[in-house]
């Protein structure tokens, strides 16, 4: 089942002196329960291609459709209403809000779309304890170390059953043992709960563990590999 | 969550949050505080107006207020009186013969309005009578072969009537009121000495005492030098009813202290008998009739029955009278309004700097929250509550510090003593009690809320402006 589909997609940037192509004509789909990684030097054009599958940003050519639907479509603010119920995000720096608990910061996206209190406690905590912070709940982000953090974030992307999770770069601040159990808690997401997962990276542990890596260099895909 | 994120937002900068804090409670408990008093003052002055100079409704003669001439009586005054009496809503009236004419001393005269009253019906009407100076006098119970005056301290000073003099008991006195000993030291010179006017006591203070030291204890020092002869004399003179100057001696039986100094210095009050006397009036024509209404509130329904019922008089009530009382009572909540709304003004640019330094501060968060889901309209709405939130608690904090030290000084009163006589010649009271009504309060916080919402628009809008992906960038 296509989660993601990328039709002829390219972004040009157009400074005053020169036109960069920082996206050329890529296509790709992403079925339910991928775990990919997007990977190339940098400047390749990874975040850029991240940053319009999720949205923040608008190809100048080419159609992205998430479960169907086209995001050109939509106007701005049913753009984010679709971003918060379809897609997870996970940052480089955590970006977690740091006046709020582990708690708080998860449930954040659950009370924007309105859930009772019962039903956010119980994802809460499901999440929680699913990337092993259940004993971290009311930690503010700056009582937890930087994996941990990233954990939290991971939770929070999850928060609403989204359609798939783009994570930019999500170990790169991290040390090994805590990119080790953050890969391995995601993975164990993807596998056990189906949930897609998409990076952008150029860390080779990531690109170890997933099952397909999209090779991207100069805003083209080099090569789309899918292990077994 | 929006409500519990702005909050906690607003001390994420402690230090920032409580300038600004400090500030806006600085600001409104100024602003309360200097309401309170402008408030009390504006209070007083109404209360002491109706209470012990005009009361709420006067009838006299539609000519009278034109030139004061002593035949403008009112006619079958005795009939006007049972219909004021029988009319609902009043509760006293008294009647007065109101004349122009001459106070005169020895050494000093001036012109006054000269009040014939019935002392017993007056005091149902007025309270002049409570104003009264101890040891002055009363005349109000005093029978006397001789004729009396009541008159006001301001005149009594300008006619020489009170005087100042510094001996022993005076010196023990201000001993008593904690002023200091070099200072009594220095007024010891004057020990046994007398002084014909205010203004001669005062040179000589201003010989031996310094400014400051003038400033701390020459109210108290001139209340203690005060000195007034029992009975002292003044003649009063005027025109009788056939245009004849007449005229006569009275003993001053008691001298009044209100806060009007104009009031004080213009008008005399005689007892009626002797007025008429001396003028020829006969004993049922007055020139006025004073009334005192149960309840200040139906003033003007009273004053149009009145109207209706006495043609051919003038009815005017309080308001008429004395046209700049109605004014400011009128006016005076929209004038602290805009005060507030003036201070509030300046503290909005502290809040709009703050706000934007958050917003600032804030780019990649902001950009984060746009990227998860927040909408504009929630991204607006936590900005506008965190600036809401820092004006309420810098203002609530303004409002409760005001409210407690209005408590704490409406009992006791501030006393402007040193300027008693720039309020008095402004007709106003030198001692204030602080007062605030809670519909001013409740029209203060409403306010700080418009500030909070309005301070918050432009740096919202900034924060609206972010590009999701170009502020997840930011470092």
């Amino acid at each position: 089942m296509k989660v993601l589909e990328l039709q002829n997609v390219h972004k040009i940037y157009n400074s005053s002196e020169v036109k960069v192509h920082a996206v050329n004509d890529i296509s790709l789909n992403f079925e339910k329960g991928e775990f990919a990684a997007i990977v190339g030097p940098s400047g390749s054009g990874k975040t850029t291609l991240l940053n319009m599958i999720g949205g923040l940003d608008t190809p100048t050519e080419g159609v992205i459709l998430v479960d169907q639907t086209n995001l050109a479509s939509l106007k701005s603010s049913a753009l984010i209403d679709f971003r918060m119920r379809n897609i997870g995000f996970v940052f480089q720096s955590y970006n977690l809000i740091p006046v709020l608990t582990a708690k708080e910061n998860v449930e954040f996206i659950m009370s924007l779309q309105k859930w009772n209190k019962k039903d956010r406690d119980e994802r809460t905590y499901e999440l929680l304890k699913a990337v092993g912070l259940e004993d971290r709940v009311d930690s503010r982000p700056s009582k937890l170390s930087g994996g941990q953090q990233q954990r939290v974030a991971v939770a929070r992307a999850l928060a609403s059953k989204p359609k798939f999770v783009l994570a930019d770069e999500p170990t790169a601040n991290l040390d090994s043992k805590s990119t080790e159990t953050l890969l391995d808690i995601m993975e164990q997401l993807n596998n056990e709960e189906g949930i897609t997962f998409i990076f952008s990276t150029h860390d080779a542990r990531v690109v170890k563990k997933a099952r397909r890596v999209i090779t991207v260099e100069d805003g083209k895909i080099i090569s789309d590999e899918h292990k077994h | 969550m929006i409500w519990k994120t702005a909050w906690k937002n607003v001390w994420r900068n402690k230090v920032r949050s409580l300038v600004v804090i400090i500030s806006i409670t600085i600001g409104i408990f100024g602003g309360v505080f200097a309401v309170a008093v402008m408030n009390g003052a504006i209070e007083q002055k109404v209360d002491a107006a109706l209470n012990e100079e005009i009361s709420h409704i006067h009838v006299n003669d539609p000519a009278f207020r034109d030139n004061y001439a002593i035949q403008l009586t009112i006619p079958k005054a005795d009939q006007v009186l049972s219909t004021i009496k029988g009319t609902p809503g009043v509760a006293a009236v008294c009647s007065r013969t109101v004349i122009t004419g001459m106070a005169n001393t020895a050494t000093k005269s001036a012109g006054v309005q000269i009040l014939g009253i019935e002392p017993e019906a007056e005091k149902e009407v007025l309270k002049l009578h409570e104003t009264c100076i101890p040891g002055t006098g009363d005349f109000f119970a005093t029978e006397s072969r001789s004729m009396l005056a009541y008159i006001g301290e301001s005149l009594a000073k300008e006619l020489n009537i009170i005087r100042y003099r510094i001996d022993e008991s005076v010196l023990d006195s201000l001993a008593v009121r904690e002023v200091p000993a070099e200072i009594l030291e220095k007024l010891a010179v004057f020990s046994g000495k007398r002084f014909k006017s205010e203004k001669s006591f005062k040179k000589e203070l201003k010989g031996v005492l310094t400014m400051k030291e003038q400033h701390e204890y020459g109210a108290s020092i001139k209340e203690e030098a005060w000195s007034f002869r029992a009975r002292s004399k003044m003649t009063l003179t005027f025109m009788d009813k056939d245009q004849m100057q007449t005229g006569a001696v009275f003993r001053i039986a008691g001298i009044y202290n209100i806060s009007n100094g104009m009031y004080e210095m213009g008008q005399v009050l005689v007892k009626n008998e002797d007025l008429m006397q001396l003028t020829g009036l006969d004993s049922n024509e007055y020139h006025q009739l004073i009334i005192r209404l149960n309840d200040l509130e139906s003033t003007e329904e009273i004053s149009e029955s009145l109207k209706a019922k006495l043609s051919g008089l003038e009815v005017m009530n309080w308001k008429e009278i004395q046209p700049q009382l109605a004014m400011m009572t009128d006016m005076i909540t929209k004038f602290y309004t805009i005060f507030m709304v003036i201070i509030l003004a300046a503290l909005a640019f502290g809040i709009v700097n703050t706000m934007l330094m958050v917003v600032l501060e804030r780019t990649k968060e902001l950009g984060m929250l746009t990227a998860i889901g927040m909408n504009k309209k929630r991204v607006f709405n936590m900005i506008m509550l965190e600036s809401v939130f820092l004006s309420m608690v810098g203002g609530v904090t303004g409002i409760i510090i005001s409210e407690t030290l209005i408590s704490a000084t409406a009992r006791k009163g501030i006393n402007f003593a040193s300027y008693a006589e720039g309020f008095e010649a402004m007709g106003y009271p030198s001692h204030i009690y602080p007062v605030i009504s809670t519909s001013f309060f409740i029209s203060v916080t409403i306010l700080i809320i418009i500030t909070g919402i309005l301070s918050s628009i432009y740096p919202a809008l900034k924060a609206l402006k972010l590009d999701p992906a170009e502020a997840l960038r930011t470092e």
